[in-house]
């Protein structure tokens, strides 16, 4: 059975999250995207294989080379949880907002009997 | 200040509403007990505050009573009050969270800015998930309803 890693364990790590960040705005291969990071290349490499179990990343085959890509729709599938999240904020002024109403429209009916 | 702030933006969550009421009637049903438990929320939850002392260093103690009989213990205290301006509390049951409510009156309504700034990055991936699986455990609770 195929145990698909987590895609919000994969982003919980910083380093992981900063190769995305360089991911997204250039697909590069190995070597270029180590150069970024103080560590070692082995252990950026360890970081694309989570990603890439993750769906996050993909690597293509050029000829020697192996490109890694960072998979947008993955990423989007996380904003969707995050925005998901926020709308716990947003129930809670949809909420506020209607006992506002209740309590102005409970005044305006205790002025209007004096 | 400025690398400050979009140092904080990946782990912070802000909402934002311009609210049909004035400024005095919004305070009020931000900074009374008796008021806020009815909206708190959130939806088919009750709420208890045993104290709430909007005030810096004050504690506000509120108990969620969840639709399934479960209660959920949110303990936190005040940092800042300044009035018709600003509410800062810390959140120092799980999430760890410092929430800022900035308030400003715009003629007779209100704008309210919230924004929730967590301790980590990790700790806002951490919340967003178990957020994401009870939100999958409640739709699959309504689907059994129908």
């Amino acid at each position: 059975m195929e145990t698909r890693r987590d895609v919000f364990q994969a982003i919980a790590d910083p380093t992981r999250r900063a190769i995305i960040d360089l991911l997204v705005t250039k697909t590069q291969n190995l070597n270029s995207l180590a150069e970024n990071f103080h560590v070692s290349r082995q252990a950026i490499s360890l970081h694309i294989k989570i990603l890439t179990e993750c769906g996050l990343v993909v690597i293509n085959q050029q000829g020697r080379e192996r490109y890694c890509e960072a998979k947008l729709d993955t990423l989007q599938e996380v904003a969707t949880w995050v925005d998901q999240y926020k709308q716990f904020y947003e129930s809670k002024f949809d909420s506020l907002e209607k006992y506002l109403d209740k309590l102005q429209k409970k005044k305006k009916h205790a002025k209007s009997k004096k | 200040m400025q690398n400050q702030k979009s140092n904080n933006t990946d782990r912070e969550i802000s909402v934002s509403r311009l609210f049909n009421a004035p400024i005095d009637l919004v305070w009020e049903v931000w900074t009374n007990p008796e008021h806020i438990k009815n909206w708190w929320g959130p939806n088919g939850f009750t709420n208890t505050i045993s104290i709430m002392e909007v005030k810096p260093e004050g504690i506000w103690n509120l108990v969620m009573h969840g639709p399934d009989g479960t209660d959920y213990d949110n303990k936190s205290f005040f940092k800042e009050v300044t009035k018709h301006k600003r509410i800062i509390y810390e959140h120092i049951s799980w999430p760890r969270i410092i929430a800022t409510i900035e308030f400003e009156a715009r003629g007779n309504k209100t704008f309210i800015q919230w924004t929730m700034l967590f301790d980590s990055k990790e700790e806002l991936i951490e919340v967003v998930k178990k957020h994401h699986a009870d939100e999958g455990i409640k739709q699959n609770i309504e689907k059994l309803d129908v």
